[in-house]
């Protein structure tokens, strides 16, 4: 004898979880929808010299204030299930922004939010901060951010930056290619000490170092050509 | 090729290494923030491949347990006691692996690794099921499985599902090995089935199960699954298994009506429709 119960228990969970997955993924597309007018305008920045910079940053970080909001309202929903269990429907959309975040910080942008850190990025400390989020929980079980997320951030970021090498001398600009060759290679070194294993972190993690060849075969022509203001390479 | 040189022009002899070294010096910070992250990821990917360890061996255990159980012969009665021995330890040192997996699946974790122990419970859920059916002819509920388990060890709708879904591949196997293997059932178990059964020569312990298995195809197929829904690819491939077995049993009890007279002893059911058996 089988029970049909069974099977229409098994319907109403399902319902259930679809439930909730449509109210987080509604939130989701809003988010995606707002990362892309923020990245939108950040991507200004390979065409924007550095001294006129600041009305983008300006923008960007209005662009990444709306965005926390959408956090600040997925966190309430996603606080109430289990962090895990739908965690893969928001996880690329902030890791875009956390990207975003730290490029417009690089860049110059959210000053106030940066910690009292010598490191010239955002620590996962300070992007919790900002974004009213709590980092790498380990035991409570509540919307966070994830090492992993951060990290993949980092090397959005670095991609990004790599590609802003090249334009700057494109917009006559030689010294912020310096800047970025010392930044690139210090997150290089950082991701090097990780003992990755095969996931995504460690297929994501390999392009870092194209990157960082780009931006040194950048760093190679300018000095090769003697193009390098003098000084250039302390700021 | 040329010399690499520093910006004044100085030929500049650079070993990665070196850069590396230097940047240690010059920004201590980013890599012991760096170090701290290692640490953590080193704890996660440790974590997880214990459990996916415990949970190959739940697995490898709870296949020994349907082997044996499709030894049984009869339905609806307790298992025969050297099978159920023989089972019951292996139940206990099941029992064993996941009270070995619950303080990695604590709180927050018990999702985190879900996808890691998910393999193990399914062919668990297949074991019990199984065992539970072949006792009482009835499906195991969810609320019975996760009693089966310690209590922090989250057993999910999904795998309970596809558990299931498993299950009727045993049946299928079960019922197809008791139809060759002669009357010695049926005889047993006509008594309390009705008249009409008793008149088909389809043993009546296979003829409930293929009414059973209609059934559950029926349950399963009535299941609304939203597309993008994570179950949904598991179980588009899992459903097509089933129907499989479903029909085979089908075909198997026809044979036995068509041809049952004629039938000589030691003779199997013409399977010869040749499809997938679920591998798992």
């Amino acid at each position: 004898m089988i029970d049909q119960r069974i099977f229409e228990n098994l319907q109403a969970k399902i319902d259930e979880e679809s439930t909730v997955r449509d109210e987080l993924n509604e939130i989701v597309r809003t988010l995606a929808r707002r990362g892309r007018s923020t990245q939108a305008i950040l991507s200004r920045a390979h065409s924007t010299p550095a001294d006129q910079l600041k009305p983008v940053l300006d923008d960007v970080t209005k662009e990444i204030l709306a965005q926390k909001e959408e956090i600040a309202r997925l966190k309430a929903v996603a606080d109430q299930h289990p962090f895990y269990k739908y965690n893969g429907l928001w996880t690329r959309e902030l890791q875009n922004l956390v990207a975003s975040i730290e490029l417009c910080a690089w860049l110059g942008g959210l000053q106030e939010h940066k910690g009292p850190s010598s490191t010239s990025f955002m620590t996962i400390d300070d992007v919790g901060k900002f974004l009213d989020i709590p980092v790498n929980l380990k035991e409570q079980d509540a919307f966070h951010l994830t090492i992993e997320d951060y990290l993949l951030a980092l090397i959005a970021m670095v991609e990004e930056l790599a590609r802003l090498a090249v334009n700057s001398v494109t917009l006559g600009d030689y010294t912020r290619p310096m800047q970025i060759g010392i930044f690139v290679k210090e997150v290089f070194a950082g991701f090097q000490l990780l003992n990755l294993k095969n996931d995504i972190l460690r297929k994501r993690s390999d392009g870092i170092k194209y990157s960082v060849k780009k931006v040194e075969d950048v760093v190679y022509d300018l000095s090769l050509r003697n193009l390098i203001p003098k000084g250039g390479s302390s700021a | 090729m040329g010399t690499k040189r520093d910006w004044e022009g100085q030929p500049l002899e650079l070993h990665p290494k070196d850069t590396i070294m230097a940047e240690a010096e010059s920004a201590p910070s980013i890599l012991s923030i760096f170090e701290n992250f290692r640490d953590e990821l080193d704890e996660h990917h440790d974590r997880r491949e214990r459990i996916i360890k415990k949970s190959r061996d739940i697995t490898a255990l709870s296949k020994k347990i349907i082997f044996a159980l499709q030894r049984v012969r009869a339905t609806n009665q307790p298992i025969p006691p050297k099978i159920a021995q023989e089972n019951q330890t292996r139940f206990d040192q099941i029992q064993a692996l996941f009270e070995a997996v619950v303080p990695e699946q604590l709180g927050i974790n018990g999702w985190r690794y879900q996808r890691q122990i998910s393999p193990g419970i399914q062919e668990f859920i297949e074991a019990i099921s199984f065992d539970h059916y072949l006792r009482t002819e009835t499906l195991i509920t969810h609320a019975e499985c996760s009693a089966r388990v310690p209590p922090q060890i989250l057993i999910s709708e999904e795998d309970y599902l596809l558990g299931l879904f498993d299950l009727t591949g045993e049946m299928m196997r079960f019922a197809v090995l008791s139809l060759s293997s002669g009357n010695t059932t049926a005889t047993q178990v006509t008594k309390n089935t009705t008249n009409e059964s008793e008149k088909s020569p389809v043993a009546a312990s296979q003829g409930g199960i293929v009414v059973d298995l209609r059934a559950m195809r029926a349950g399963f197929e009535a299941l609304s699954v939203p597309q993008r829904h994570y179950m949904f690819r598991d179980m588009a491939k899992k459903l097509d298994v089933m129907q499989n077995s479903v029909e085979k049993v089908e075909r198997a009890a026809y044979g036995i009506v068509v041809r049952g007279s004629e039938r000589p002893s030691g003779w199997t059911p013409d399977l010869s429709g040749a499809m997938e058996v679920a591998s798992y």
